[in-house]
């Protein structure tokens, strides 16, 4: 494995995990509800323009797009970079069960769901074998063929994509809600991006987790623990998929409309910056890195080439002057503040 | 269609996949190393070769060398930044570092050299050949030439030479090859930037063959990812036998099915060969 270099392991300094230990659970749980309810107030705090729902429910979407990498690049510590296909998957699927077949989000969700896994599975298991980065050449080699294929399948609409994603509609108390616009999808998406976060967190917690990040910082050992590396891997890149096409999923409703576009290296970039960007490893990271980008291209564009420039000199630059992303500074800087007071 | 210029059309295709992927497989074999924005590279050996022909009106044959100069002095900053990387043999990040480099010449390219597609004036594509009823042009026997040229001098320096000699020592153990007085990262350096003059070289010679965008670089690096993975990671003849037999593929499956799926049935002859067989078609 080439793993062993994911940067330092997650600890915070111990002083900081002793206060956030000390926190008893509900006061917590507490802490996490007010949280969630200024991140639902916050657009209408900045303004409550089109301009600001749109770019939050993109925020709310791309973190999700990004918290599917992020399972695999954080904890598996393989760089997966073909979770494009299970993106543009989710979306694809969405538009072609509701603008052929009709159907409604909740059933479309499923079969995006259904479809991920299983492209999930077929490369997973034709991968088990693969070592060292071949698993990154072939991931990235399927996302890229997906995109000709896509482009080429009259079925899946060829260059033009599918348009006439209907408006998202879900059955509520008094009949249905429908959202028309970014601020009536505002809650929806949050709704989503909470619950995302609470598998990553559950997922951190579970055996699942430990046993991958295990098999990342020492596969000999873990093997030697009876842990079955291979299993691992597969189970972990199987999970991370729907994730990501669960964002998918909500951006063909957004956009009402997916196209080939869906498949291109932006995304993949976006996917990776906003796991590195922040720090590997942290919970809110994936949503902190999708926040800083997504506001950089909807609020302050510089236009294709100039954004393409910038989102790769951000993360060529995190990697190469602080591989701990953001945080890594942040802790540097702490500890300097701290050593000249003594 | 006849057989024989099946044939010819899938050497010329295949010499061109293999010259694509020349630099990368002595940067695997030689130093175990990784650039993703291998593709970027060629993109960008196409895209000065033409802006020197059609700009500063230098005929093609001065302005190939124009275009791998540059590429070269780009290729020495680009791995100066990524030393320490390097010698810390960090594969992860050097996937992600060299896919972001990749991402930002993709952009700067399109900035200075705009968006439309463009088309390489080489004299050797106007020149029309024949052989056994097969035509084709002068541009593919260069093509072929160069490919047999620079694999068998990447062969015979890698594995017959001193200099070929310590690279392999850096190769199988970086810090070890310094005790012996092998400055590691000069080799790294010499490495890194002979693969991104063979990348630059394929985008000057073979991208002539078509019209050229911007974003080229992106899916031309994928056939060079099938010709390494195929032929076993870091096999430098495997690479030749394999990106000619992918060519040859290419031109058989384009005669009965939609060219479009070429790549993806490439694709997934791959996964099966990963299946059966993980390590490639490597021997050991």
């Amino acid at each position: 494995m080439t793993t062993a270099d994911l940067g330092t392991p997650v600890d915070a300094p111990p002083s900081a995990a002793g206060n956030r230990r000390g926190l008893p659970g509900a006061a917590r749980a507490l802490g996490w509800l007010v949280l969630v309810v200024l991140a639902y107030l916050l657009p209408t705090l900045l303004g409550g323009s089109d301009r600001i729902f749109a770019t939050v429910v993109l925020i709310a979407i791309f973190a999700m797009m990004s918290y599917g990498v992020d399972i695999v690049l954080s904890y598996l510590g393989e760089v997966s970079l073909g979770h494009t296909l299970f993106w543009a998957a989710g979306a694809y699927t969405t538009a072609l069960v509701t603008v052929n077949a009709g159907w409604s989000p909740l059933p479309a969700l499923l079969a995006s769901v259904a479809v991920t896994t299983v492209l999930a599975l077929l490369l997973g298991l034709a991968t088990l074998r693969t070592r060292e980065f071949v698993f990154s050449l072939v991931t990235y080699a399927a996302a890229i063929i997906g995109l000709t294929v896509v482009q080429n399948t009259g079925a899946l609409g060829g260059s033009d994509g599918i348009v006439g994603v209907p408006v998202f509609e879900l059955p509520a108390v008094d009949g249905t809600y429908v959202a028309r616009t970014n601020a009536e999808l505002w809650p929806i998406a949050l709704v989503f991006l909470v619950l995302v976060v609470l598998l990553v967190a559950r997922f951190r917690r579970s055996r699942l987790g430990t046993t991958a990040l295990m098999a990342q910082m020492n596969g000999d050992l873990a093997t030697a623990m009876g842990v079955d590396v291979r299993r691992t891997r597969v189970l972990v890149f199987v999970l991370s998929a729907p994730v990501t096409a669960l964002a998918g999923w909500l951006y063909a409703y957004q956009r009402s409309y997916v196209s080939p576009d869906l498949l291109s290296p932006t995304f993949l970039l976006f996917m990776l910056t906003a796991v590195i960007l922040p720090g590997r490893r942290l919970l809110l990271g994936p949503l902190v890195g999708a926040a800083l980008l997504t506001s950089q291209q909807q609020l302050a564009s510089l236009g294709g080439d100039a954004d393409k420039i910038v989102l790769g000199g951000v993360l060529a630059a995190a990697l190469l002057l602080s591989p701990d992303g953001l945080i890594g500074i942040w802790r540097a800087a702490v500890q300097r503040v701290r050593g000249n007071r003594r | 269609m006849n057989v024989v210029s099946q044939l010819v059309n899938g050497l010329a295709l295949g010499a061109g996949y293999a010259l694509l992927a020349v630099g990368w497989t002595v940067l695997l074999s030689a130093a175990r190393l990784v650039n993703f924005a291998h593709g970027q590279l060629y993109m960008l050996g196409a895209f000065v070769t033409w802006f020197a022909t059609t700009r500063f009106g230098l005929p093609y044959l001065v302005a190939i060398p124009v275009a791998l100069v540059a590429v070269a002095a780009l290729a020495v900053v680009l791995q100066l930044l990524m030393t320490r990387l390097t010698l810390d043999q960090n594969i992860v990040s050097l996937m992600l570092v060299t896919l972001a480099f990749g991402y930002l010449l993709q952009g700067g390219a399109g900035l200075i050299f705009g968006g439309d597609p463009q088309i390489i004036d080489s004299p050797f594509q106007r020149q029309d050949l024949s052989l056994g009823g097969a035509r084709f042009t002068g541009q593919d026997v260069v093509i072929i030439v160069l490919a047999l040229v620079l694999y068998a001098v990447a062969f015979y320096v890698l594995g017959r030479t001193n200099v070929g000699r310590m690279v392999r020592g850096v190769a199988e153990d970086p810090k070890l090859a310094q005790l012996y007085g092998i400055d590691a990262g000069r080799v790294y350096l010499v490495v890194f930037v002979f693969s991104a003059v063979c990348a630059a070289l394929a985008g000057a010679v073979v991208a002539p063959r078509s019209p050229i965008l911007t974003s080229i670089g992106f899916e031309e690096v994928i056939i060079t990812f099938l010709v390494v993975v195929l032929a076993g990671i870091g096999n430098l003849i495997g690479g030749l036998v394999v990106g000619m037999g992918l060519g040859l593929f290419t031109a058989v499956f384009g005669t009965y099915f939609p060219p479009a799926y070429s790549t993806a049935a490439a694709f997934v002859l791959l996964l099966v060969v990963l299946v059966v067989r993980p390590q490639g078609l490597k021997a050991r």
